[in-house]
């Protein structure tokens, strides 16, 4: 509750100096010292981290950008935002095993590791930081200051909760004389952050308490009880998380930034991968263009590309959402989906009666009913 | 650049002769083609034309046909 008030605050009081700037770029050092103030407010160890991580990026946007040894800085630029990442989301998790290493050697050996806690966003900032300097090194786009840096990286709209969105993206608005107020930014950012609340604080939390009671003593209820509560769960899942980035792009619009789309009707999608471009896009996009791609060029090998790439992946990507190995199980789950899904497709192409039968309405609902209940039984992981 | 794409496109992923592409027909959003061949055809564009194309510029709505592709292309 304290952070939902720091966020309202900071909001009401930002929006106000912001809007009374001259010009954009006056605003965009604003907004980026503003957000560091929050999330220093916030959580004190992730305002320094990003204050560092700034600093580290910026330093290396600068050598990939003019240095001859582009590829090496980038691969050291990026192996240093990874390691910092790991370091904060499992060291915690590994501190277990470490111990029972060192106990092996020494009586009560100390647990150095055991209470690290994950900094409040760093989740976010730091796929941010690796896109941005990725996409210097590939030629997307050029370096930019540091407080606009700042600015892209620490939003305090998006920090908590996403999207991830790209430099590229808001750059093409930020890069104007101005932009001028215009009544459509309060009636759609606050028509939206209203969209969101309802979803996060009606739906996914009615849901939550419903599910909840039930969830407590599984075994005191029937499969069929049990099968209703995990589709529970499911929809409470999506609206919470589509919630929150509701409320991070409509609080955005009332600066007039136009932050991308995070979801797109996921649960109504007729495969694996449609369900992919259209949950969580922001970070499904971020783990095409940085992960997928990249590992797909390392061979040609058919069982590489399309069995270990998807499923490497999006175990990868499972293991972002969380340090315990379930995320992983339940990436790896949808990367094996996603090799199926290819494996389906070749086989439509080659079979022309089953490609006709597979464009027919009925089979589209059914693939829908299909898709849903793969992504609700991957939820069981997750939970 | 448009007849080697077509070629290399109808080659790699439709087993259909009967297909005709041309430059503004809809790949992917028509699903001739999933999004999934976009990697080997970035690697195609690669190798043949000697341009490496960005995975963020290469989305199911940039080279949604072989026109877009081209433009792309000829960009980098």
């Amino acid at each position: 509750m304290r952070l939902g008030f720091l966020f309202i605050s900071f909001l009401a009081g930002s929006l106000i100096i912001y809007w009374t700037l001259p010009n954009q770029k006056s605003r965009t050092v604003f907004l980026g010292l503003a957000s560091l103030i929050f999330i220093l407010l916030a959580d004190k160890l992730a305002g320094r981290i990003v204050v560092v991580l700034t600093i580290y990026t910026y330093f290396f946007s600068v050598l990939i950008e003019h240095s001859k040894f582009k590829s090496l800085y980038h691969k050291i630029s990026v192996a240093g935002i990874v390691l910092l990442l790991a370091f904060f989301k499992y060291m915690g998790f590994l501190d277990k095993y470490i111990h029972s290493v060192t106990h092996f050697f020494m009586q009560n050996p100390a647990h150095p590791f055991e209470k690290i806690l994950v900094p409040l966003g760093l989740s976010y900032i730091t796929f941010r930081y690796i896109s941005y300097l990725t996409d210097i090194y590939w030629g997307i786009n050029k370096k930019t200051d540091i407080y606009t840096l700042l600015f892209y990286g620490g939003l305090f709209t998006t920090f908590l909760s996403g999207p991830i969105d790209r430099y590229e993206r808001l750059e093409k608005q930020i890069n104007v004389f101005r932009i001028y107020f215009k009544k459509d930014f309060v009636y759609e950012g606050f028509e939206r952050i209203t969209i969101g609340l309802f979803k996060k604080f009606v739906i996914a939390d009615w849901i939550g308490y419903i599910i909840n009671n039930i969830n407590s003593d599984p075994g005191g209820h029937s499969l069929g009880v049990r099968a209703v509560v995990l589709f529970g769960f499911s929809i409470q899942l999506y609206m919470d998380f589509a919630g929150y980035s509701d409320i991070a792009i409509g609080a955005s619009r009332l600066f007039g930034l136009k932050i991308m789309e995070n979801f797109n009707s996921p649960y109504t999608k007729p495969n694996i991968s449609q369900f992919w471009r259209s949950w969580h896009i922001s970070l499904s996009d971020w783990i095409r263009d940085y992960l997928f791609f990249p590992l797909s060029k390392y061979s040609e090998n058919k069982i590489w590309l399309l069995i270990i790439v998807p499923i490497i992946s999006m175990g990868l990507c499972g293991m972002w959402h969380g340090s315990e190995m379930k995320f992983a199980v339940w990436g790896m789950y949808h990367g094996a989906g996603l090799s199926f899904f290819q494996f389906w497709s070749i086989w439509k192409r080659k079979n022309k009666s089953l490609k006709k039968f597979t464009e027919t309405k009925s089979f589209n609902f059914f693939s829908i009913i299909i898709t849903f209940v793969f992504v609700t039984i991957g939820w069981l992981f997750f939970r | 650049m448009e007849e080697k794409l077509i070629n290399f496109i109808k080659g790699e992923y439709l087993d259909d002769d009967d297909i005709v592409i041309t430059k503004d027909t809809k790949l992917i959003s028509s699903g001739l083609i999933d999004s999934f061949s976009l990697v080997s055809l970035q690697t195609y564009i690669e190798r043949e034309f000697g341009k490496r194309i960005p995975a963020p510029k290469i989305t199911a709505e940039s080279f949604d046909t072989v026109g877009q592709m081209i433009e792309i292309i000829n960009q980098f």
